[in-house]
């Protein structure tokens, strides 16, 4: 019984940390990026502490020496401690940042953002954007518009 | 001898007290801490030489491996080591003010966590100052307080935290398997890791480890970081940062695993970090950017450079490496000097004769002429890969040749405009005449190494002879004794 579930809490971790890497590469949100991020980091987390793990044991905290018991492994717990509290400082960094980039670019859209970061880098280079939105790159494959159009003709 | 650990402690204890004294109103104590410590750290790891006959490791806060911490110095290790604080008091941020202090407290944050990333014998230490190292890179990245540099730090804090679960995940694997995670102890049990599932979690601390090593899948950050943030960050990254991520990884495969496979993995990586980043660097049309890309091409050529076998690799890898640390660093402060655009970079040699004159210079190492190092540094990766001689690394070495025309090309293109006649109109619209200082010194341990190869060439061999010994670095780790109440 132990071992089925031990079986699900892996099952977890590894799911956890794929929802979070899943949600890094696919969303496109700033703030969900971040709690993608925190669950993934979730996700390794747990995966330290079953790599110490015993079902049959007690907390690692020896208050009567005299007294030999059968405990968890302490190490990966220490560890895990750090993960978090490493976990905790990166994620309020992250969201800081967040907060600055609304507030210079008005957006929480990362294509978005991103554009205007290349934008403002090549401004700032001195090279006129290669492409945009509003001229791609290439040549159009479409007929150049019709007089008619152009005078503002009906053209639906 | 002095305890290696200070080297460590006190950048740490400088980028704490830097805010103290900055709020205190004693900014000229502020302005002279960051280079004294910086200087005291140099002096510390100065002071460790004698590491060439004998390496030797510390049981740090005093519990015995394998179940405390160490710190393991040899040759390799401090070599890295030294690099951190006197590449660091080179490229040291100018004080301007509020940020400046934010900066300088960074930089040595960032310093600390680089010397401990050298000489740390523990994997989750690894990790730690790997993190720390991160944290402090973010910062620097976004402190030019610039809109762009917002985004770019973002970016690069989502791709380094998301090596860090994968790190996490690999360490955990590691763990799961051995039960330990002392680098010693596990160079014992290395057999045990021969398997897929230690291939897997290899492959995992490599991800987490290569992202800050500009390693091919995780290095989209490089160019926006890099274009954004100020050239001296820029150099401090790419040079330094980067190098010292490497050799964290170097050390976890010569001593947890030492297997075909992992090596493979390295290779291969390290020659899709060349297809790709000489191919965009080509493509870049400012001389940042390039640089940027240029870089994460070069690092492939280290990866490549540590995949193979024996002392021929790490006598490679570690000349590859130092050898982009410096002229690297050095051409992203030339770079600094004029900035933006290649197209408007006309004529800009006939208003800084010196500048033009060592950027021809270090393009010239980094292309591999003859009498400078990049040519012994190439010579060395291109030599151990024909002796390996399998098909992968015959195809290395075809793939090493057509980056470095492709090198040529790029550097060729800013050399050309440079030396044309000057047009009033595509003048960069700002120049800093005084930052020359670093560049020079870089130019003169250019040089410099240029005219002591073989000396050099005898200091390598004796530090991969002990690089390379595993059995050495185990014997003696697990022997130093912890303190005993």
């Amino acid at each position: 019984m132990t071992t089925s579930i031990g079986f699900i809490f892996f099952i977890g971790a590894i799911g956890l940390g794929a929802i979070g890497i899943a949600g890094i590469v696919l969303s496109n949100h700033l703030f969900r990026l971040v709690l993608a991020l925190a669950i993934a980091e979730a996700g390794a987390n747990l995966l330290l502490i079953l790599a110490g793990y015993r079902w049959d044991a007690v907390a690692p905290i020896v208050s009567d020496p005299a007294v030999v018991q059968t405990m968890v492994d302490p190490v990966p717990q220490a560890m895990v401690l750090t993960a978090i509290v490493i976990g905790v400082g990166v994620q309020a960094l992250a969201l800081t940042l967040v907060i600055r980039i609304r507030q210079r670019y008005g957006t929480l859209d990362m294509q978005e953002a991103r554009q205007r970061m290349q934008d403002d880098l090549d401004a700032a280079a001195g090279i006129t954007p290669s492409r945009s939105r509003e001229q791609p790159a290439g040549g159009r494959p479409l007929p150049a518009p019709t007089a008619a159009v152009e005078a503002g003709g009906p053209h639906d | 001898m002095t305890d290696v650990t200070l080297a460590i402690a006190l950048p740490l204890l400088g980028a704490f007290l830097l805010p103290v004294t900055a709020r205190r109103g004693l900014q000229w104590l502020g302005a002279l801490l960051g280079p004294t410590v910086l200087a005291l750290s140099a002096l510390v790891l100065f002071a460790n030489a004698s590491v060439y006959e004998a390496p030797y490791a510390i049981a740090l806060g005093g519990f015995a491996p394998p179940l405390g911490i160490t710190f393991y110095v040899d040759p390799l290790a401090l070599l890295f080591a030294l690099t951190v604080p006197l590449v660091t008091l080179l490229l040291w941020p100018g004080d301007d003010g509020d940020a400046g202090i934010r900066r300088q407290s960074l930089t040595l944050l960032l310093a600390a966590a680089l010397t401990g990333l050298a000489l740390s014998g523990d994997l989750f230490n690894l990790y730690v100052f790997y993190e720390l190292a991160a944290v402090a890179s973010y910062g620097l990245a976004a402190g030019s307080g610039s809109s762009p540099g917002f985004v770019a730090a973002f970016r690069y804090l989502l791709i380094s935290a998301l090596g860090s679960v994968f790190g996490l995940m690999g360490i955990a694997l590691i763990y799961f398997q051995t039960g330990t995670l002392n680098l010693a102890h596990l160079a014992t049990l290395s057999e045990q890791l021969a398997n897929p599932q230690g291939l897997a979690a290899f492959a995992m601390l490599v991800i987490g480890f290569g992202v800050k090593a500009e390693l091919f899948p995780v290095n989209g950050w490089v160019p926006e970081v890099y274009g954004a943030a100020s050239k001296r960050v820029a150099a401090l990254l790419a040079g330094l940062a980067s190098k010292l991520a490497v050799l964290a990884i170097v050390r976890i495969l010569l001593l947890v695993f030492p297997h075909e496979e992992a090596r493979q993995l390295l290779l291969v990586l390290g020659i899709l970090g060349v297809i790709t980043g000489e191919l965009a660097a080509y493509q870049a049309r400012d001389i940042t950017r390039m640089l940027g890309w240029s870089s994460v091409g070069q690092l492939g050529v280290v990866f490549i450079a540590f995949s193979l076998p024996g002392k021929a690799g790490l006598i490679a890898g570690v000349t590859v490496a130092m050898h982009h640390l410096v002229v690297k660093s050095a051409l992203f402060l030339l770079a600094d000097r004029w900035g933006g655009a290649i197209a408007r970079l006309k004529g800009a040699a006939s208003s800084s004769r010196l500048g033009a004159a060592m950027f021809v210079l270090f393009s010239l190492s980094l292309l591999g002429l003859p009498p400078l190092p990049g040519f012994w540094s190439k010579f060395l990766v291109l030599g151990g890969l024909a002796d390996a001689g399998s098909t992968l690394q015959l195809a290395a070495m075809a793939i090493i040749l057509a980056g470095t025309v492709l090198e040529g090309a790029y550097l060729m293109r800013v050399i050309t405009t440079l030396y044309k006649s000057p047009d009033a109109r595509a003048m960069p619209q700002r120049q800093h005449p005084g930052n020359l200082f670093a560049s020079t010194v870089f130019a003169a341990v250019l040089l410099a190494a240029a005219a002591m190869v073989n000396p050099l060439w005898q200091g390598l061999n004796s530090m991969a002879d002990s690089g390379v010994d595993t059995k050495g670095y185990i014997e003696t780790v697990l022997k130093t004794a912890g303190w005993r109440p």
